[in-house]
């Protein structure tokens, strides 16, 4: 949950009495408070939300919290300065869970290429409690058998990847401060794997996020907040000395479900400007609702791999 | 395989290599919807780094060939096939006695055809059965297969060194796990299938100690006009001598834990004396009848996990633990070097472990572990152990430590693992994967042992190897 100090800063540090601090402080939880966007539901972004509300229905669409169920399958690549490329391919399914005992939701991602790591198998539960660690389990190829692990920490690059775990599933509303700086149409991205230029003109909320933990590897990001499918589609990352380090473009869409529109990521690239290395993911056969069994998330089902 | 035949396939893989190094595009692993297929070719290569009379540098040159193949049958029913062929072609090339003499010995150490897995599975929510040849691990230990990790049986010809999923050896079993209720299963195993343990052969490179100092005996007992009449009792592979194992997992107040129970013959075959005539009197010369049996044991026990994932001390860690009772397991007791009685007995493994990731992909991983003997001594003998015949304590105090991490985007991939035991017998493991494409795998290894004669590191202590390995997959 994020403190009075963060509301005093998002609104531009504008001094009130204590009585309408309060007041702000008890609407500010009844309103926006995770909990309270709720699961299984669309939300959309509206004119004159505030930078805490746009950034919870951000992590809402993020992690599919609208869904009951998600699966897809994943291709990475690994782009070095000179071109040379690598290729993994995953597929992943999660189930969410909306709370229930706890849990926030359950994914399941099951390596499929290359051949040297096909069958590792990682079984994650995500807690409501933003304190709390995720519970891993691997499926381990080379032992043949489930190794309980502990969780990566949150600065590891993903997979190997110029993301980190907590870019692509740790990080949470509660971790950071925001400011809005404003709205703003979109320059338009240029997606280095094909030449296309993305979302040029687009409206967005464009908002600074400053992370709680001390010492972290970026001191800020600046996100920009799609109007249209409320997903977080430009973020710049800065380092202490207000350097530019990285940039990660995500495409979202609309996705036609039972009548209801979810929003949903197609595709990902993620630039580390220091070292000129990329990664681009793609995101293929992404179905929704399709009442996944919940054995499916558990470790007896990890025990069916066969690689 | 003859030297030609050998040589055609060594260099044709070769060429393979030459091929696909310089090419990286993905090969499709799905044919149609319902099969689904990856396989590897590797070469490699282990070469001994201190010399001795008995071995020369090269140990290993081998190329293995390896196919998996899924066929799915129907949304609950699916069909997998594992075959694995490899020739090492060391044996070829080698012309020195002590190498060549064992060639009929070292007939699986040389080639195998070996069917890794064949099974028929059937999954639904609750119930999964898999049907056929198979691997089940249970342990939660890394490395520490004395615990409860005891349903398969082991090919030591390398020591402990390859990966587990390697060294165990597969059985024809049915495996049945039902989940009453979610995140709680219970694990029913029924192995009618029967193999034995393997150990290297006398005098090939990781050959124990006590493989070698029988092998030996039995030279200078000849020598001394004496004889070894060696039987071998395997279980008959039918219903009565099938083995059965039961596990139960479950998790309660964020800790996992399962109860094992496991019951029938060991894989591993016990040498019994059963008679013994004096050619020379006073000496151990003379005429001996000496069977290897498997003998029928219970193993219960139990393992937790449980990762700590609130803030604090303790967050970020995970602890392992598992404990083993194995009641009557046949053990060898005598002096040093000297193998007198094999007498039953029991037996208390447990080990604990603790994992945390520190300086954000570093992996530090830490087991300590203890075999306990409820009999140190017998009818005036001292407990042995079965790798060397060396004296034991009746606890054995075994620690370990493991370090890994990434660099390069998981292109280069450095671990060590160090195993210290008592008496200050341990090996240190440095291993390091590089991926040149995403196809092709470099690897280098290095295993130095340490301790005395005796120990179970230390029996190598002259036995240090840098290992390498060339993996093109497909």
């Amino acid at each position: 949950m994020i403190g009075i100090k963060g509301i005093v800063q998002e609104k531009g540090g504008f001094a009130m009495g204590k009585i309408v601090l309060t007041f702000i402080c008890l609407l500010f939880v009844f309103s926006v408070s995770a909990e309270d966007l709720g699961y299984y539901r669309v939300h959309s972004l509206k004119e004159g939300m505030s930078a805490d509300e746009i950034m919870q229905i951000m992590y809402h669409n993020k992690y599919s919290l609208f869904a009951h169920d998600y699966s897809s399958t994943n291709e990475v690549l690994y782009v070095d300065s000179g071109g040379f490329t690598r290729k993994k391919s995953a597929t992943r399914q999660r189930l969410i869970k909306g709370g229930e005992d706890g849990i926030s939701y359950k994914d399941l991602v099951e390596v499929t290429y290359p051949t040297k790591v096909k069958g590792l198998a990682i079984l994650t539960w995500t807690y409501e409690d933003p304190e709390k660690d995720q519970n891993v389990w691997l499926w381990v190829p080379s032992l043949k058998k489930v190794r309980k692990i502990s969780a990566s920490q949150d600065d590891d690059a993903f997979m190997g990847s110029d993301l980190t775990v907590e870019e692509v599933s740790t990080r949470r509303f509660e971790d950071e401060e925001y400011t809005l700086l404003g709205e703003k149409k979109f320059e338009g991205y240029a997606f280095e794997h094909n030449g296309e230029v993305k979302y040029k003109g687009n409206d967005c909320f464009v908002i600074e996020c400053t992370p709680l933990k001390p010492h972290w590897y970026y001191a800020k990001r600046i996100v920009w907040v799609d109007k249209e499918t409320g997903g977080g589609i430009f973020e710049e990352y800065y380092d202490k000395n207000g350097q530019l380090f990285k940039t990660l473009f995500r495409e979202w869409v609309f996705m036609d479900v039972e009548g209801k529109k979810y929003p949903t990521q197609l595709a990902l690239e993620c630039k580390d400007l220091r070292t000129g290395h990329r990664t681009d993911i793609f995101l293929d056969n992404i179905v929704y609702d399709r009442q996944i069994n919940e054995q499916v998330f558990t470790v007896k089902s990890l025990m069916r791999t066969k690689w | 395989m003859n030297d030609k035949v050998s040589k055609t396939l060594f260099f044709l893989i070769a060429a393979v290599y030459a091929g696909v190094l310089f090419s990286s595009s993905a090969q499709a692993a799905y044919l149609g919807d319902k099969i689904e297929y990856a396989g590897y070719l590797e070469t490699e290569v282990w070469i001994k780094n201190n010399n001795d009379n008995g071995h020369q540098f090269l140990t290993s040159l081998k190329n293995e060939l390896d196919l998996g193949i899924a066929y799915k049958l129907s949304d609950n029913w699916s069909f997998f096939f594992h075959p694995r062929y490899f020739y090492d072609y060391a044996y070829s090339i080698r012309d020195d006695s002590s190498f060549d003499e064992n060639q009929e010995k070292m007939g699986h150490t040389q080639r195998t055809e070996w069917l890794r897995d064949c099974y028929l599975d059937f999954t639904s929510p609750q119930l999964d059965i898999r049907l056929g040849k198979q691997q089940v691990a249970w342990s939660q230990a890394d490395g520490l297969p004395f615990i409860l990790d005891r349903v398969m049986p082991f090919n030591l010809s390398y020591f402990w060194l390859p990966d587990f999923a390697d060294i165990r050896i597969p059985l024809w079993m049915a495996k049945v796990e039902y989940s009453p209720w979610l995140n709680s299963s219970i694990q029913f195993l029924f192995i009618p299938d029967f193999e034995a343990s393997r150990s290297a052969p006398a005098n090939s490179a990781f050959a124990l100690k006590s493989v070698n100092a029988w092998d030996n005996f039995k030279k200078l007992n000849e020598s001394m006009g004496g004889t070894a009449e060696e039987t071998l009792y395997r279980p008959h592979q039918d219903f009565e001598n099938s083995r059965i194992g039961l596990r139960w997992r479950s998790m309660t107040g964020g800790v996992e834990y399962t109860l094992n129970w496991l019951y029938g013959h060991t894989p591993s075959a016990y040498t019994y004396t059963d008679s013994f005539t004096p050619v020379i009197p006073t000496t151990p010369f003379g005429n001996y009848k000496v069977s290897r049996r498997h003998k029928v044991v219970h193993v219960i026990g139990g393992s937790f996990n449980k990762s700590f994932l609130q803030p604090g001390p303790f967050e970020g860690w995970t602890v392992r633990g598992e404990f083993a009772y194995i009641h009557d397991e046949p053990t060898y007791y005598g002096t040093e070097g000297s193998r007198r009685l094999t007498e039953s007995c029991d037996k208390y493994n447990w080990f604990i472990g603790f994992d945390r990731y520190f300086f954000t992909n570093w992996l530090f991983s830490t087991q300590f572990a203890q075999m306990i003997s409820a009999d140190e001594e017998k009818q005036g003998y001292h407990i042995l152990s079965g790798y060397t015949y060396g004296v034991m304590e009746d606890v054995e105090n075994i620690a370990t430590v493991k370090i890994a991490t990434d660099f390069m985007h998981e292109r280069l991939k450095p671990e060590v693992l160090v195993i210290w035991s008592d008496d200050n017998d341990g090996r240190i493991a440095f291993k390091t994967q590089y991926e040149i494409n995403e196809n092709l795998w470099f690897t280098l290894g290095y295993y130095h042992f340490w301790g005395p004669e005796y120990g179970s590191n230390g029996q190598f202590r002259n036995n240090d190897h840098t290992f390498c390995e060339i993996k093109y997959t497909f």
